[in-house]
């Protein structure tokens, strides 16, 4: 009876179900987007109440915000910290820096476009977004783990060569000694 | 062996209505933190949620076997003192009383106090062999704080068994539906103390130092997720009743019926809660000292009282 | 010949041989040493009948020894614990310098120790007493290291107690013309008010010495960690216990006949209680292994002391339970600390990490053994320390109560931080080329750590020969249900009814534990203690991320003022005011001719102007 198909297909959207309302975020706190994390959570638009809760470690979140620019300094970090999070686990993207550079796209040291080293679900687009912004993106990534379509790190196992052969073009050394990524 | 069977099913019982229970509290507590920080807070029902989908986490990392045992030490504590505690009064009449007899109107309070630290030093294991440094240092912060509240807790159980010659919780029970006196009027003393100490019992601010989310990264369970963390939580839900249950009990004369309980132990969470909210956080040792200030006077005096009426 | 005198001249003959052997070849010493000690310790377990006495005439003496149900229950730690402790000496001592030594000194305690608890007489007992001592010291200063501080002050403290017990004995000799003890037991009342005070204090003084009471207990924690490891459990879980043998001794057969006993009885019981939770916070501090042990050791004593000193039979329960278990809890825990000596070479907190997965037998037991000396319930420590807290409140101590439960408390953050220091934390490469202690060490500690947990289940193990022991200093007989007495066990109905409790308990961790195994197993692996939440870095390997100083460090900032006062002060102080005087004095002895004849010249001037007053 468990393996029957559709019992297993109910099991499936009860659990994408409370996934979905039960969104541990780990703010990872990158360029100047951090400082709409706060209002986001507290009192004025209040995210809790869609199930969304800030997470201590990796080990306990479900979602990485990555709130602006990535320097390639912290590209190292972040694909850390999204290594160590246990699946199902998402990305959300924060303002344009993620997207393609924003007003850093000519720099030297910061990537363009973050979804070349990890699988993002949900971009929220904006220069900075403003909280109503970020609270539609997560609505959004809601959604998408309720249709079942958030499946970013399956992505990421499946185009995991491609990934580690982007991150080591700006990282390499630093890539060659992290530990292997073999889940 | 029909009756373990019987005895099983009514301990699985107990143990959902005290998941249930506790986990419900969880919710509320947050909701209502949430409207004093004028927010709309998540729905009561969060916490079954948040459980359910920590508990459908398909990957995880341990570090080893005693990271799995720390856990289920503290499973065991919890479920081992809610056996143990006298869930409803035994006076009561309701047609489902029978059920949460489990093992318990025979308990001990010294066993009791004991079997209630099992789980935290287990845990301290399981947080110890993760290696994270923050672990270790929550760890040492709540076990310093446990001797800083279990003073005055004890003062004001030892103020108790002085009064009335016993040790058993239900005997306790017995003695406020006697004399119809509830022991926190009885001996106001100690239950000041004992509140006090509860203080500290629940971890709520002021004396929120073991997981310190800002400093140290939620503590022993910095590494923990998934099924472990499933487990924890649904341990720490159980075990909160649990004490709830045990304050009810002694200070409160028990509970007759499922409602009177639920109502009763509520109001005594909401102390804590309430506390807590507009509350900053302790430093260990100023949280030690404040135990070993006025609420350990308040203890003295409670056995003083005892010694004298 | 008498089995007794047999047995002990056996040991004695043993103990030379085997230091001769050991001249040979080692293996001929460690051969001889562990026939040595399992011979007359299996002639005793199977030839010793209790309550059987031999007279023996020497020196125009009559030694009288015998076995008693109490000396019976205080041998069986001695014997048993010196057979697990000399298997686990064998690998323990492998390697090491005086080794023949050790195996003598070794065989010489267990044989005084044995002569003690089978003396009748005062004299056979002192002369056991001392042996034990020398023994016992010339263990301590074995290794060369500390001599001056650590040796002496055991020492001086032994002599201190030698001294007292000696006195006691002169005055008892003179006043009732015997050294049998049952004679000065039973004709106590005849003495004098002040001798029947005074004897029973120097007594006390003596043992109180030898069991580390607190304000005597200065040489113990550096005693017992200076000591070999392997030796140490015998130190802690055996020898120390010859102080509490003579305390039951004293506390019952001559305290009681006092109409002041109640008052010395309060006193005594306040320096246990003081010493178990002033011991306790120092334990916490420490940051060697040994040391923390040591003191934690002084603190159980000072539990037991509680309880010898209330001396109801609940408390009399209560602290003879512990003394059995303390030696076996203690015992494991000191082969451990051995185990980890004997395979990474150091025992400081701060340099070992993360043996668990390189030692795991020796952290089961060790486990189990913290487990027990925590006093949490499925294991024996919690048995004693439940009676000893029912003891307390029956007999109305009830600040002595809150007082051991803040040192039972506080017992378990050293006990934390000793499992943490050793076998938790982070796993480093220094130390990935430790490998798990021989099996003849193991052994022992997982067997006396097992036993604490059988005990745990099953106390009516140990309640029938405490009962026996009770009865033969004088307690009431109680048909052997004695925990009938205390409120809990008579409202659990039997002691039987707590099983099934424990069995439940056992069920469900298991349950629980298997439930997170299958649970983890799928997509669940293993990663090592590197691979931390740390913010995204990667530490390096030379990185050590373990939190190991000041490990305890906001219980310590919040105890300080406590620890700034120790009692070392105070006898350093009254020390340096002794090298005073004696300073004074070398200055009226100058060794020089004509200051004494100015002496005899102030002398004689004195005699002259007091002439009248002195010769009339």
């Amino acid at each position: 009876m468990y393996n029957d198909k559709n019992s297993k297909k109910i099991v499936e959207t009860i659990q994408n179900w409370a996934r979905s309302h039960s969104v541990w975020v780990l703010a990872y706190g990158t360029g100047c987007g951090a400082i709409e994390i706060a209002p986001t959570m507290t009192s004025r638009y209040d995210a809790e109440r869609l199930g969304f809760r800030g997470a201590a470690t990796p080990r306990q979140a479900d979602v990485m915000l990555i709130t602006g620019y990535l320097t390639v300094k912290t590209v190292k970090r972040v694909v850390r910290v999204y290594e160590q999070m246990q699946s199902p686990k998402y990305v959300v993207g924060f303002g344009s820096c993620t997207i393609n550079g924003g007003m850093y796209y000519d720099s030297y040291n910061t990537i363009n476009l973050l979804d070349k080293y990890l699988p993002v679900d949900v971009y929220i687009n904006g220069c900075m977004p403003r909280p109503e912004a970020v609270i539609a993106g997560l609505a959004k990534l809601q959604q998408i783990i309720r249709e079942g379509k958030a499946n970013g790190a399956e992505k990421y196992l499946e185009n995991l060569d491609w990934y580690k052969a982007n991150q080591r073009k700006i990282a390499p050394k630093w890539i060659a000694k992290a530990p292997d990524y073999n889940w | 062996m029909e009756y373990i069977l019987i005895k099983t099913l009514e301990a699985m019982a107990t143990f959902i209505l005290a998941f249930l229970v506790g986990m419900t509290y969880g919710g509320v507590v947050r909701k209502i933190t949430g409207r004093v920080h004028n927010r709309l807070g998540p729905p009561w029902y969060q916490n079954f949620i948040d459980a359910f989908k920590l508990f459908s986490k398909t990957r995880g990392i341990h570090h080893g076997a005693m990271h799995f045992l720390g856990a289920a030490f503290l499973m065991v504590t919890s479920v081992v003192s809610l056996m143990i505690i006298p869930v409803l009064a035994p006076g009561g009449h309701a047609w489902y009383n029978s059920w949460f007899t489990n093992m318990n109107f025979n308990g001990d309070l010294i066993f009791l106090l004991y079997i209630m630290t099992f789980g935290p030093l287990g845990m301290a294991m399981g947080a110890g062999q993760t290696g994270n440094p923050n672990s270790s240092i929550g760890v040492t912060r709540g076990l310093s704080q446990m001797v800083g509240f279990e003073i005055p807790w004890v003062m004001a159980l030892v103020a108790l068994m002085i009064s009335y010659k016993t040790t058993s919780v239900i005997d306790f029970m017995n003695i406020q539906r006697e004399t119809g006196t509830w022991l926190m009027f009885a001996n106001p003393f100690a239950f000041i103390a004992a509140v006090l100490a509860m203080l500290g019992m629940f971890r709520y601010s002021p004396f929120d130092i073991v997981g310190a989310p800002t400093e140290l990264a939620s503590g022993p369970v910095s590494e923990n997720g998934g099924k472990f963390l499933f487990t924890m939580m649904s341990s720490g839900s159980v075990f909160t009743f649990a004490k709830l249950v045990l304050y009810v009990d002694l200070f409160m004369g028990g509970a007759n019926n499922l409602v009177m309980l639920v109502v009763k132990t509520f109001l005594l969470y909401m102390i804590p809660v309430l506390y807590g909210i507009v509350s900053p956080r302790y430093r260990t040792e100023q949280a030690v000292r404040w135990f070993w200030g006025w609420p350990t006077f308040i203890g003295l005096l409670a056995i003083l009282y005892a010694v004298m009426f | 010949m008498d089995m007794i005198t047999l047995i002990l001249l056996l040991f004695l003959g043993g103990a030379i041989v085997t230091w001769l052997g050991g001249k040979l070849s080692p293996i001929v010493g460690d051969m001889l040493f562990l026939v040595t000690i399992i011979v007359p310790a299996g002639m005793f377990f199977t030839g010793v009948t209790v309550g059987e006495v031999t007279h023996l005439h020497a020196l125009g003496l009559t030694l009288t020894w015998g076995l008693s149900p109490l000396s019976y229950l205080f041998s069986m730690i001695v014997v048993g614990l010196g057979i697990l402790l000399a298997i686990y000496a064998v690998p323990f001592m492998k390697g090491k310098q005086k080794t023949g030594a050790f195996y003598f000194n070794f065989t010489l305690s267990v044989m005084a120790m044995l002569g003690i608890l089978v003396s009748k007489d005062w004299v056979s007992f002192f002369i056991f007493w001392e042996i034990m001592t020398w023994s016992s010291y010339l263990m301590v200063i074995l290794n060369g290291k500390d001599v001056q501080r650590v040796g002496i002050k055991y020492f001086i403290f032994s002599a201190i107690g030698a001294y007292a017990m000696l006195m006691a004995m002169v005055v008892m000799n003179s006043q009732l013309g015997s050294f049998l003890m049952a004679d000065t037991f039973n004709n106590f009342q005849h003495l004098t008010v002040g001798n029947q005070i005074l004897i029973p204090i120097l007594l006390l003084t003596a043992f109180g010495v030898k069991s580390a009471m607190m304000p005597l207990h200065v040489w113990a924690p550096d005693a017992y960690s200076n000591a070999p490891m392997a030796y140490t459990g015998l130190f802690s879980g055996a020898l120390s216990k010859m102080g509490i043998y003579g305390m039951v001794l004293v506390m019952v057969t001559m305290i009681n006949q006092l109409p002041e006993g109640t008052l010395i009885r309060d006193i005594i019981a306040w320096m246990g209680g003081f010493t178990a939770a002033a011991a306790t916070l120092w334990a916490i501090t420490q940051d060697d292994g040994k040391k923390l042990l040591a003191w934690s050791s002084v603190g159980q004593m000072g539990y037991i002391i509680v309880g010898v000193a209330i001396g109801t039979p609940l408390a009399m329960l209560a602290a003879l339970f512990l003394v059995v278990v303390h030696a076996m809890f203690k015992g494991s825990l000191f082969m451990v600390v051995g185990a980890i000596e004997k395979q990474t070479g150091t025992t400081d907190f701060r340099e070992i990490n993360g043996l668990i997965r390189k030692m795991p037998w020796t952290f089961i037991s060790a486990l189990i053994s913290v487990i027990a000396l925590a006093g949490i319930p499925p294991l024996a420590g919690f048995v004693s320390k439940w009676m000893l807290y029912e003891a307390l409140i029956q007999n109305n101590n009830y600040i002595l109560v809150i007082l051991l439960f803040f040192a039972s408390t506080a017992g378990f953050l050293y006990c934390y931080k000793f499992l943490h220091g050793y076998f938790l934390g982070q796993e480093e490469p220094e130390w990935a080329h430790v490998k798990e202690a021989p099996a003849a060490m193991v052994i022992p500690m997982l067997l006396l750590a097992i036993g604490t947990f059988v005990l745990g289940t099953f106390p009516q193990l140990l309640f029938k020969p405490i009962d026996s022991a009770l009865q033969y200093v004088g307690y009431d007989a109680t048909g052997g249900h004695l925990w009938g007495q205390s409120i809990l066990f008579s409202e659990w109905g039997d002691i039987v009814t707590l099983q099934p409790i424990l069995y439940v308990v056992l069920a469900v961790f298991v349950f629980f534990a298997l439930f997170l195994w299958f649970k983890g197993t799928k997509g669940t692996r293993y990663v090592s203690t590197k691979d931390i939440s740390t913010s995204g870095e990667l530490p390096k390997e030379w990185e050590n991320l373990t939190f190991k100083v000041n490990f305890m460090q906001p219980f310590e900032r919040t105890i300080e003022p406590f620890l700034k006062r120790q009692i070392d002060k105070y006898y350093t102080a009254f020390g340096n005011g002794l090298e005073a005087l004696f300073e004074f004095t070398r200055r009226i002895y100058t060794g020089n001719g004509q200051t004494y004849a100015i002496y005899a010249i102030l002398f004689l001037a004195l005699l002259l102007l007091f002439r009248v007053n002195l010769f009339g």
